[in-house]
């Protein structure tokens, strides 16, 4: 990776040329450099496999330039630049954003920040510096204690066969300068973070069980990793046997993976100045009043102790704060970049779309605005989009899970659910997912046999989940969703009469 | 200097390519292969939104990996280690002196990388026991090698295309969206038209450079009435230059309309469905047909991906999932029936839809791969190792979304194959049933056994004809149940282009092509 001090450096350099152009108003120049490595687990026991896949590391450096015309204050060009930090690559950034520019009559002009941002305690942990062979150690440990706890827990010869491991130990790193006729000095930020999602998947009778790990430090990658193989195995094992619930309405106890993919796919893309402004919010002309029930709380937190992500500084310069998005139920906050921030205030039709209870004249902080990849680091290659960070849901009058549980009385324990998509358009809030493991009936107010994974598909509404739950869990755990950026605190939620049909029995790879 | 275009930098380490892993060989104990993939990309993208233009991109990138396979020292256990490394380099590839040192040192990582894998895996069987982790895939991989270029087919060149006709094109289409009326409460239209060039070189000889064009583009509409909103997205590409997104393009299997007339289409449907009511459909199995947009999401989720090697065998099983159509190397269905004899399905990547490639990311002729020949499944798409695990020849069906990607097994053009009945006929001799138009949104089961596809537009069948429109309805089946009971197959073969596929870790978004003629079966309906 480049170091902070070579990105600064450009940075400094690149405002200075941009600056001293005759023709440009406004400019921003962000520089950065990026670097995943995923070690990818891959264990078969009764097909050839690799055990770690591949170990792989992607890294992209580069540049981006935004400009604003003198000659008109709404003409605005961009343009990137992979791998050379030089002045002959900016001198053809700027030629190819004057090329692109386009006059956007919505355009606001470019984030303004002429405050020296306050200096933020904490920052970037040692994972900045880890070595590649940490993180592939890291996994090789996975499939060791996965190996081991399969062996020693299977013991009958006969059904030794039909351990599938598959996950990941994904390490992110980025750090980025940014500089900006708007912005007060340069700008810098860093972050290093790795996940680790570990599935274990008992053949015949089929079960299935996860293991997850987030963290921000070596300690953490090193400590928190260890054991994920062994647990998801010894899960699966002991939900072997799992039993097949006819379709109809439940009660549903949803664990925080579910609640996670919940929020993933279809609460947080309905919290954005975006998703307002283009009429496609599952909360279309609800902002300011209740669109939850109200013990549950949710916020996006960028920066705070023991949360995976740590940013300070948006991808357009500005301080990365924490959006208060539901408050005891109410919409009162959204996430948005700049851009999006200023659309939505201006936007005629704005009533009707956010609804009577929202301010007459709202604000709304552009305090999200990220430029993220495939996997969620920060690159120069992507407009600066909307995105959460570190979301955060937080319950009044929470309960504990055995009392969640007993709450339900009879019902569904659901622990993982995948592909968890809106059907009809986000604004509906209709969805639809299947359950895969993880999960078990509720007997008589207590946890019974395990559910067997694949057999129930849920069909339903966000309103049916969050609207009026019959209990909210006190505590809030770690999730993870594959291929989102964000990463997710939540808790369990219990909802009445959740619709669940039929998957064909014995029909599962 | 290689050269100025970024896209000659191929031809540059093309010729360098084979003395380079030549010497890589040669110099590095336990190399049993090593592959060299180079691409630079030139791409040129626009969109507008409620008739004004928002953002307009020019930029060109290239990126660079390797992978080595590397055999572990004896007294490890000679497990075979595989390293990759992926890096983009971007403008410094036009320089000599920056682009072979940044190649020869993913060599050197991906190689490190190799050894220390090779190193804990053997480490790992010492610990547990084991002889092996797999035989199929410690043998060192071998093919011909080849040697071929592959030209792109394309009028209106991307790179020397006028800046303004994409913008002007995004803008006019988003601003006759809005000209429809109060409706249309947001609209996007996206446009994109791009040219990439490839190289593959590998230490067993082979040397392919390949050519392609993309061109695209992308529509979103969400409209209002006093009954409801209706949100829609869709789609056309074309591996063709801007002259696919100005004009009609009038390709027999994938044929488009301009961008203007596509995203004003696509408007009305969207006014017309705001204002139908919601599918409320009966508690139990109808007749339904469906139309070739529909079943292009068909063929993808429920033929295409669960036909992938990888994923079958358990590689994806965290992520993507795995397949209904393999449960383990002993139970299949490999030349089992798992559909009506009227349904036939492949993947056929000479096909010039938006999946079109001559070889795969790993040097293999990509050609038509039969999935389902008349109920019957035949086999998976795979890639070498793949293959060799599954005891097949290798298809070329291992890809990747850039070279800096590590390949994973993709469909290309993958579809249900056309019988031959009248489309019109078929909805005739159905007495009560239903018409499902257009595909939206799929959730499918982890091993796409069961799924629920929602449509854009669902009418009512009654008497064999068509009747009530209706929103938010979507077909629910449990997939070899909706396959067996398929009992007419029409003769009106269409493919759609999929912008956007996602699978891998991190994740590869690829493109491709998926369609099929209009089918006839039994499913359950849901509705909004």
């Amino acid at each position: 990776m480049l170091a902070l001090a070579e990105l600064k450096k450009f940075a400094a350099e690149g405002a200075r040329i941009l600056g001293s152009d005759s023709e440009i108003a406004q400019f921003e120049l962000y520089c950065s450099s990026t670097e995943q490595l995923v070690a990818r687990l891959n264990y078969t026991s009764d097909i050839p496999s690799r055990g770690v896949e591949e170990c792989k590391l992607m890294a992209a450096d580069g540049f981006a330039i935004r400009i604003v015309t003198r000659r008109n204050s709404h003409e605005v060009g961009h343009s990137f630049i992979a791998g050379d930090l030089s002045r002959e690559a900016l001198r053809e950034a700027l030629a190819r954003a004057r090329r692109a520019a386009v006059i956007d009559p919505h355009f606001p002009g470019l984030p303004n920040d002429p405050r020296k941002p306050a200096a933020r305690a904490g920052g970037t942990g040692d994972l900045i510096r880890t070595g590649n062979t940490e993180v592939a150690n890291a996994a090789w440990a996975i499939v060791d204690g996965a190996i081991g706890a399969f062996t020693k827990g299977v013991p009958i010869e006969s059904e030794r066969q039909g351990l599938v491991l598959g996950g990941d130990v994904t390490l992110t790193r980025d750090r980025f300068a940014i500089a900006g006729s708007n912005l007060s000095g340069i700008r810098t930020d860093q972050t290093a973070y790795f996940s680790s999602s570990v599935t274990a998947i008992i053949k015949s009778p089929e079960s299935r069980a996860t293991a997850i790990a987030l963290g921000a430090s070596r300690a953490d990658l090193r400590n928190k990793t260890t054991r994920l193989g062994h647990d998801a195995v010894t899960r699966a094992i002991a939900m072997r046997h799992g039993v097949r619930l006819a379709p109809g309405r439940y009660r549903i106890v949803f664990g925080p993976q579910p609640v996670a993919e919940m929020l993933c796919y279809m609460v947080i893309p309905s919290l954005t100045t975006g998703a307002f402004q283009a009429s496609n919010s599952a909360y279309h002309g609800r902002f300011g009043s209740g669109v939850m029930d109200s013990r549950l709380t949710l916020f996006d937190q960028p920066a705070a102790a023991g949360r995976a992500i740590a940013r300070n500084i948006t991808c357009e310069g500005l301080p990365a704060r924490r959006t208060m998005l539901i408050r005891e139920g109410r919409a009162i906050g959204l996430l948005s970049n700049f851009y999006d921030a200023h659309r939505l205030a201006s936007d005629e039709h704005r009533g009707g779309k956010l609804g009577p209870d929202a301010p007459a004249k709202p604000e709304f902080s552009a305090g999200n605005g990220y430029r993220l990849g495939e996997g969620g680091g920060r690159r120069f290659d992507s407009h600066p989009g909307t995105a959460a960070t570190n979301v955060v849901m937080r319950t009044l009058g929470g309960v504990d899970e055995r009392e969640m549980i007993r709450l339900v009385g009879d019902g569904i324990y659901v622990g993982r659910v995948w592909y968890t998509y809106p059907i009809n358009g986000q604004r509906a809030g209709d969805f639809t997912c299947t359950i895969t493991g993880d999960s078990y009936l509720i007997w008589d107010g207590k946890l019974a046999e395990p559910l067997a994974p694949n057999c129930l598909r849920i069909n339903a509404n966000l309103g049916e989940i969050f609207s009026a739950p019959i209990a909210v869990g006190r505590r809030t755990m770690p999730a993870i969703v594959w291929g989102a950026p964000e990463m997710f605190y939540v808790p369990s939620i219990a909802a009445d009469s959740i619709g669940l049909s039929a998957v064909a029995p014995e029909s599962a790879g | 200097m290689p050269a100025n275009d970024l896209l000659d930098t191929v031809d540059f380490v093309r010729d360098r390519s084979e003395e380079l892993l030549r010497r890589f060989a040669r110099s590095h104990r336990g190399v049993a292969y090593a592959d060299l993939r180079l691409e630079a990309v030139f791409h040129r993208s626009c969109f507008a939104n409620d008739g004004e233009p928002r953002e307009s991109l020019e930029h060109e990138n290239a990126s660079i990996g390797v992978s080595v396979w590397c055999e572990g020292q004896p007294r490890t256990g000679g497990s075979i280690g595989v390293g990759q490394h992926g890096v983009e380099i971007g403008g410094l590839a036009r320089h000599a002196n920056k682009l072979m040192p940044a190649i020869r040192a993913s060599l050197e990582q991906a190689y490190e990388r190799a050894r220390a894998g090779a190193k804990a895996k053997a480490d790992l069987l010492k610990r547990h026991g084991l002889k092996s982790l797999g035989p199929s895939l410690d043998e060192p991989l071998t093919a011909p090698a080849i040697r071929d270029e592959v030209a792109a087919n394309y009028r209106d060149d991307p790179r020397t295309l006028d800046p303004q006709a994409l913008k002007h094109l995004t803008r006019e289409a988003s601003a006759a969206i809005c000209a429809i009326g109060p409706q249309i409460s947001y609209n996007m239209v996206s446009a994109l038209s791009e040219i990439r060039r490839e190289l593959f070189a590998s230490t067993e000889g082979s040397v392919i450079t390949q050519v392609f064009a993309f061109s695209q583009g992308d529509c979103y509409v969400v409209a209002e009435t006093p009954q409801g909103h209706q949100e829609i997205y869709d789609t056309f590409g074309q591996q063709r230059g801007f002259e696919c997104l100005a004009e009609n393009w009038r390709d027999e299997l994938q044929p488009n309309p301009d961008l203007v007339s596509f995203g004003v289409a696509i408007a009305r449907e969207a006014t017309e469905l705001a204002a139908a009511p919601i599918l409320k459909p009966p508690d139990h199995e109808v007749t339904v047909v469906t139309d070739p947009h529909f079943n292009a999401l068909l063929a993808h989720e429920i033929v295409g991906h669960p036909s992938e090697a990888d994923r079958a065998l358990k590689m994806e099983a965290a992520y993507a999932g795995r397949s209904w159509l393999l449960r383990s190397l002993a139970v299949n269905e490999i030349g089992k029936v798992i559909g009506s004899p009227m349904l036939s399905a492949c993947s056929d990547p000479t096909l010039r839809g938006y999946g079109f490639y001559r070889y795969d990311h790993e040097g293999t002729p990509g050609k038509r791969v039969m999935h389902i020949d008349r109920g019957v499944f035949c086999g998976f798409l795979n890639s070498r190792a793949t293959a060799a695990t599954l005891g097949a020849e290798p298809n070329g069906s291992a890809r990747a979304v850039a070279a800096c990607y590590v390949p994973l097994v993709r469909m290309s053009n993958t579809f249900f194959m056309p019988g031959e009945d009248d489309p019109a006929k078929m909805i005739a001799e159905v007495d009560r049933g239903y018409y499902v138009c257009g595909s939206q949104t799929p959730s499918i089961a982890e091993s796409r056994e069961n799924f629920r596809i929602s449509a854009r537009r669902v009418y009512e069948i009654e008497n064999g004809q068509i009747g009530r429109l209706y929103r938010s309805g979507s077909v629910l089946g449990d997939s070899k149940n909706f396959f067996m009971k398929v009992d007419a197959v029409g003769n009106d073969l269409r493919l759609i282009a999929i912008p956007n596929c996602g699978k891998g870790q991190p994740m590869q978004a690829k493109r491709m092509s998926n369609g099929g003629p209009t089918l006839r079966s039994r499913a359950r309906l849901a509705g909004g």
